[in-house]
Parts: structure tokens; sequence; C-alpha cells
């Protein structure tokens, strides 16, 4: 498995119960996954745990050969090599697109940095405004700036954290297929979390669900990791 | 597991920002640490006598003082708050800022200033005499006295209390006030009934800030022969050369900080100033006609004119009158003086500011959230303490270096206690939350998701700090540097205390003349202050106007 979480367990500060708990998920390369659950049902936490932007109180993250977290190691997010497209995209204000995208890629070559800019821009079809500012974009412009700038240094995995939530409704149908076609291409291995049947259908090649922290297979509703849960499914069966 | 946990999580918080931070803290809290640890453990030649002669004393004018002046400018900060954000009558506009710009001038040469406007000499009692050949009896013109204390610091400190309640009148208050009005209230009734209480938790956020200032003062005290635990303070180390019992005097009154500071959280209750969730609506002003409109309008306006435009009007003849005798190269030095030490003061605070608010946001710790509270703490110690304790812990430092200063041949014993250096530190102890608060918000505002965006594309913390937080709170950095600026300039108590001998700024001249019964020179000095103040109290009454629209 390309991607492994075990028994993922974390609880916010001053939080009475865990917001995650064992969790557990695989993931094969090149997959796309999606997170579906309603707002509070911790579907956020795990990217921010999965990235490291939030430090797990138990479980194991390993991502391709090299272990992200566990009870000895703990890497820093900027480390990991991991992409993210935030729910309100978080692109710089006092930088243009180029100079976002051009962001993460320190570490390059001059020459090699600026032609994966051109590379990914022309993937999102956004050449024509690498000089643009990100509040001269529209809401669908900003957020393929967004999906550009976390390919761009090739990110190992690709988390997308609500990423329709912003636009409305009839871009968001056209954008995610687009979506989609994008992430294909570059055969990233991604998870993006929603609150939307329709998007997780549309997009996902495989959807998780979540309630109460822990993850639900989309197919196979009855494989809970806690005996508790058991209790709330028929609630669950009615959702579906 | 939980040791483990923490060696997981070292490598997060072992950066330069969480060791910065730590220092800086250690650096506040050691001066005021010492205070509170010889309050306990040395013994001082006076205290039995100051306990006994002295203590009552001050403790009675200290009660009397915050008292009076709480209630006073609770009732003056409240009433102008309602009325200018309720109500429309001739020249609100103005008031709605002008009633902030008795802040802009220091309560000592606010009360110097009326002593002179008052006293036999002055311009009220010349013009009876002269005009109309009537003589009046002293005492109704004498303010040099506890109630005349009162009268300045509740007329220069009350916008404390009417900025913070009229910005949640402003903003927070809508819903509630225009439903009480359809539900038939007369607007007293509305004031009583709705407006006090709601705006419980903004009047005592700006009252116990008022309260904060009361203590802190020494010039007015010290001018109007009030005495306090300032003067008290002075008076022992100097006068006495008694330093451990200036140091007990400094803990009595910590004391008294802290009892006010809990009894604000107490009274203010759970509820902060502002309920955030909600989308906040301003409130619509009703517009007053008639003797209505002009009474509103006549009672701004005579606050106004007591407040700033009689003192300011007055030290602007005054220093007319003496400008040939006092601007001289000397004076000029006493600018520079004034600019070198609030520029550097005030460039370390936003600095370390800058440094606490960013680790204390990325590290929702104890650690961090207890660095953001002792940075506060520093603003509500008084001057006099902050110098009496940082003294100490200097004059420590320099006998343990006596050696080293030996060995290089320096000739003061007490080259670090004796240098600018003590005073840009307490400087920086008694003033950082001001930075900090201004910073804090910026940061606030922006969140966190820029931050987290770019360490996701391989940036760490400090990389992200330079390219792009630091470039975000541009406008914070610099609100916050100029309000430390100013608070340095105006700064009376530290400087006088801890400033290197024969080093002089403009609020220790301009005290110094008053002092010596030269009013009429201290006026070019404080006019000065008071300019750069009203100009920083404009500015950010733009601002602010600008930031709520």
């Amino acid at each position: 498995m390309y991607v492994q979480i075990k028994d993922l367990c974390f609880g916010y500060k001053n939080a009475k119960n865990l917001t995650i708990h064992h969790f557990n998920l695989d993931i094969e390369k090149g997959e796309i996954i999606s997170i579906l659950g309603e707002s509070g049902s911790g579907k956020s936490t795990v990217l921010r745990l999965l990235c490291g932007l939030e430090t797990p109180s138990k479980g194991i993250i390993k991502i391709g050969s090299e272990t992200m977290t566990d009870e000895r190691t703990f890497v820093l997010p900027e480390k990991r090599g991991i992409g993210m497209v935030f729910q309100d995209y978080a692109l710089f204000p006092h930088m243009t697109v180029y100079e976002n995208v051009q962001f993460g890629l320190k570490h390059w070559k001059r020459k090699e940095r600026k032609n994966r800019v051109h590379e990914v821009l022309e993937l999102v079809n956004m050449s024509s405004y690498a000089k643009r500012y990100p509040h001269e974009l529209s809401g669908g412009q900003q957020q393929r700036i967004a999906l550009a700038r976390s390919l761009a240094p090739e990110p190992s995995l690709l988390l997308l954290d609500e990423p329709f939530s912003n636009l409305d409704a009839d871009l968001q149908i056209k954008i995610r297929s687009e979506l989609k076609e994008i992430i294909k291409q570059t055969g990233t291995t991604s998870i993006f979390v929603t609150h939307d049947r329709e998007d997780s259908r549309a997009i996902a090649d495989r959807i998780i669900t979540m309630r109460d922290g822990a993850a639900h297979d989309w197919d196979s509703l009855c494989t809970t990791t806690r005996a508790e849960d058991e209790v709330r499914q028929p609630e669950l069966v009615r959702l579906k | 597991m939980s040791r483990l946990n923490l060696l997981r999580k070292l490598p997060g918080y072992m950066n330069i920002w969480s060791i910065l931070s730590l220092a800086i803290v250690i650096l506040i809290l050691i001066p005021n640490m010492t205070i509170l640890f010889n309050f306990f453990t040395q013994k001082a030649e006076n205290w039995n006598h100051i306990q006994e002669y002295i203590l009552p004393d001050l403790l009675k004018n200290t009660g009397l003082l915050i008292v009076f002046t709480g209630i006073l400018t609770i009732i003056i900060g409240t009433s102008l708050a309602w009325i200018v954000s309720a109500y429309e009558f001739p020249m609100k506009k103005f008031f709605k800022w002008g009633l902030i710009l008795p802040l802009a001038i220091p309560p000592y040469i606010a009360g110097y200033t009326y002593n002179g406007i008052l006293n036999y000499t002055g311009v009220i009692q010349t013009t009876l005499r002269n005009n109309w050949d009537i003589k009046v009896d002293q005492v109704y013109f004498n303010i040099l006295n506890l109630p005349g204390a009162v009268f300045i610091f509740t007329l220069f400190l009350f916008p404390y209390v009417y900025t913070i309640t009229r910005a949640f009148l402003a903003n927070q208050s809508a819903s509630l006030i225009e439903n009480a009005r359809l539900l038939g209230r007369s607007p007293v009734d509305i004031f009583f009934r709705v407006v006090l209480p709601i705006s419980r938790g903004a009047i005592v956020g700006g009252v116990s800030l008022v309260l904060l200032e009361v203590l802190n003062d020494y010039g007015v005290v010290q001018y109007f022969g009030v005495p306090t635990f300032s003067t008290a303070i002075f008076q022992t180390w100097f006068g006495m050369n008694d330093l451990n019992s200036a140091i007990k005097l400094s803990a009595t009154l910590m004391f008294i900080v802290f009892a006010i500071l809990t009894l604000e959280k107490v009274l203010r209750g759970r509820k902060k100033y502002a309920s955030t969730t909600a989308k906040a609506r301003p409130l619509h002003p009703t517009r007053l006609i008639g003797w209505k409109a002009w009474g509103a309008f006549g009672y701004c306006l005579f606050i106004f004119l007591l407040g700033f435009l009689i003192p300011f009007v007055q030290l602007i003849d005054w220093m007319l009158l003496t400008f040939e005798k006092i601007a001289s190269p000397e004076f000029t030095t006493l600018i520079w003086n004034s600019l070198l030490v609030s520029f550097v003061g005030a460039l370390l605070i936003v600095l370390f500011a800058v440094i606490i608010a960013n680790f204390s946001r990325m590290h929702q710790s104890a650690l961090s959230k207890s660095a953001a509270k002792v940075t506060i703490l520093g603003y509500s110690i008084p001057g006099a303490v902050i110098a009496v304790g940082i003294s100490t812990v200097f004059i420590g430092i320099d006998s343990g270096l006596s050696r080293f200063y030996e060995s290089t041949g320096l000739e003061s014993r007490l080259f670090l206690s004796t240098s600018l250096v003590i005073l840009i530190s307490a400087y920086i102890i008694r003033f950082l939350a001001i930075g900090y608060n201004s910073i804090e918000s910026g940061f606030d505002k922006i969140g966190n998701k820029y931050t987290e965006a770019s360490r996701m594309l391989g940036m760490n913390m400090t990389r992200t700090f330079f390219k792009v937080d630091l470039k975000m709170i541009k406008a914070p950095l610099i609100s916050g540097f100029l309000l430390a600026f100013i608070e340095i300039i105006k700064e009376l108590p530290l400087t006088l205390i801890l400033r290197p001998f024969n080093f002089g700024t403009l609020s220790t001249n301009a005290f110094k003349y008053a002092s010596d019964e030269q009013i009429h020179e201290a006026a070019l000095a404080s006019i000065i202050i008071v300019v750069i103040s009203a100009i920083a109290v404009f500015v950010f009454h733009q601002v602010l106007e600008k930031e709520s629209n």
C-alpha cells in the first residue's frame, strides 16, 4: 500500500472527546480517495494530521516507504512533501500568480523552476494569467491556481479540503470533471474532503464516509472499528 | 508514551522563536519577581515607621483617587459614548474623534496647566482683578489637592472608557437597542435598562485601564501634593535612600494592581467586549432636533473644551511667551534624546512583540499562552514599581560584572545601571503589551492559513515568517510601533528614575520646569508632546473608521 494510516487518534485541546478515534485507511498509488462526511465529523482534521499541521496522539502514518509519524517520529509539515489545496485557497495576496506557483520550488534549479511553473500553469489552463494578482481572478481561477501551486513541487500526496465549497453550483459541476482530469494526468495520489455526495461520486475512485471521527467504507458500511459505532448504524444506512 | 510524545514533538518546539520568546518572557518576569521575592525576604530599616505612619495615608489617598476617578470616568465616558453612537447632532462627526483628544495630553501636563490657569497669577484671576477688580477667595481656585487630582484624572483619562464603550455600542448593540425602541421604551429607560447592562464588559475594561493609569501616575500626585505609592516609592528610595522599603511599597502596590485585575475579571464575567459570532450590524443613529440637539452638542463641547481646547490654547500661549528663551541648542538635544529613546524602544518593542505573537499563534500550548499573558502583565505594573525592580536586577548584574569592569578599565562600577540600556529595558517591559496587542490582532485577522500553505510548500517557520507573514502584517506592525513610540515620548516616572545622569527628555524637562514653578517655560516641551500625540490620535481614528467600514 502506498499510503498507510493505522489506528490514528487525535483530540483537540479542551475538547472532551477524541475528534479522530482509531482511524484506518490504506490508499494505493495514483488512487483518488474522497472522504465524505458532515461538518464536525473530523474529516478535515484527518487532512491536517496527514500533512503534519496537527500532531496525532496515537497512530502511524506512512507514505511510500517513509514513516511520517509514529510513536517516535514526527516529520515537520514542510519536510513531508505533501501538497494541499486549502478550502479558501490561501493564495498569498502579495504575490502574483507566477510567484505563488513558484513558491514551493525553492530547491529547484532556476531554469527548471521556470519551466515547471509554465508547465503546471499550462496544465490548469491559466498560462496567460501569470502576472495577475490573486484578487484579480475569479473564484474558479483562484482555485485552479491553488491546484497548480500545490502540484508544482510534484507532491507525493495531494490533499484537497472542500475544494468546491467556495464556487457557485454551475461552476462546481464544470470544475470537478476538470479537476479529476488534471489530477489523473499527473497521476498524483489524492485525498479530498467534502460534504457533497455528488462531488464524491464524480471524482473519487473510492469513497470513505466519516462519522464521529472514524472511517467507514462506502461499500461495506458494516466494517466499523468500534462497537459503539454499530449502535448508530441504522442512522447511517438511512442517510444513504 | 508521554515522554516519547514529548521527544517527538520537540523538533516542532525547539526553534529560534520559542527560545527567543522564552528569553523575552524571562526579561519581563525577573524584575517583577525580584520585588515579590524581596518583599518576603528582605528587611527594611524604615518599614515599621512607614507601615505605621505613612502607609495608611497612602492607602486612603489611593483608594479615594481610584473610587472617584473610576465613578466619574464611567459617568462621563459611557454617557458620551451613548450620545455619540445613538444620536445625530451638530458637529457629531468631529466629536467622535475630538473626544479622544484628551488622551493626547498627559495628565501631568494637564495638571500644571490647569493650576497655571486657575492660580493667583493665572488668566482667570488676573482678568477678574484687572477688568472688574474682583478678588476671589483662593480656596475656590486651588486645585492642588485630592479633588483636583481626581478632576485632572477624570478629564484626561475618560477617553479610555469612551472609546471602548463606543466601539462596542456602535458594532454590537444595534438589534437589542432597536428592539427596545420598538417595545416603546424611552431613551433614558433604554440607556439604563439596556445600554448599561449590555456594555458592562466594555465599561469595566475601559475603567480598569483608567485605574491602572492612575496607579502609574507620578507627575500629577507629586505636583498636587497628594501622597500615593508612586511618590512614596520615590521618597523612600531617593529621600531616605532605603531601597528595601521602596521594594516593600512596590510589592504592596503590585498587590493592589492584582486586586484590580482580578476584580475586572470577575465584573466582566464570561463576557468579552464583543460577541464575534453574529455578523455585526452598525447602530443607526437617530437625529436629534431642537433643544435636545443643542443639549447633546453643548455637553460634548463642554467636555471637549475642558479636556483639550482650553489647556491646549493655554499651552500655546505660554509657549509663544517663552519660545525665544527656551528654544536653544540644549532644547534640541532634548528633542533628539526623546526621539532616540522612543525610536529604539519602540523598534525593540515591535521586534519582541512579533517574536512572541508569532510563537504563541503557532503553538497553542500552556507555555505560549502564559508568554502572551506575561507580555500584557508589564502594562499593568506602575512605572515606579518597574523602576525599582529593574534597578535591583541591574545593580545585581553590575556587581556581578565588577571584575570585568575593572579589567577593561571602566571607571563606573554601575555601568549598566547608569546607562540607557536600563531605561530602554524598562520601556520594553512596560509597553510591550501595546506593540503585542496591535500585532496579535493583525495575526488574528490573517489567520493561520497562509502560514500553513507556505509550510505545505516546503518553507520552514522562519522562512515562512519573512516571506509571507511579515509582509501581511505590515500595517499592524507600523501602528504598534507608533503607539509604543508615543507612549514612550509621554512617559514620566520611569524616565525620571532611570535616565542616565544629565540625560533629559521632553517629558522630564517639562516636569522639571513645572516643579520649579516655571510653568510657562514647561510649555514648549509639553506642546511638542501633545501635538505628536494628537496627530497619532487623529491618524488612528481615521484608520479604525476605515477598517470598520
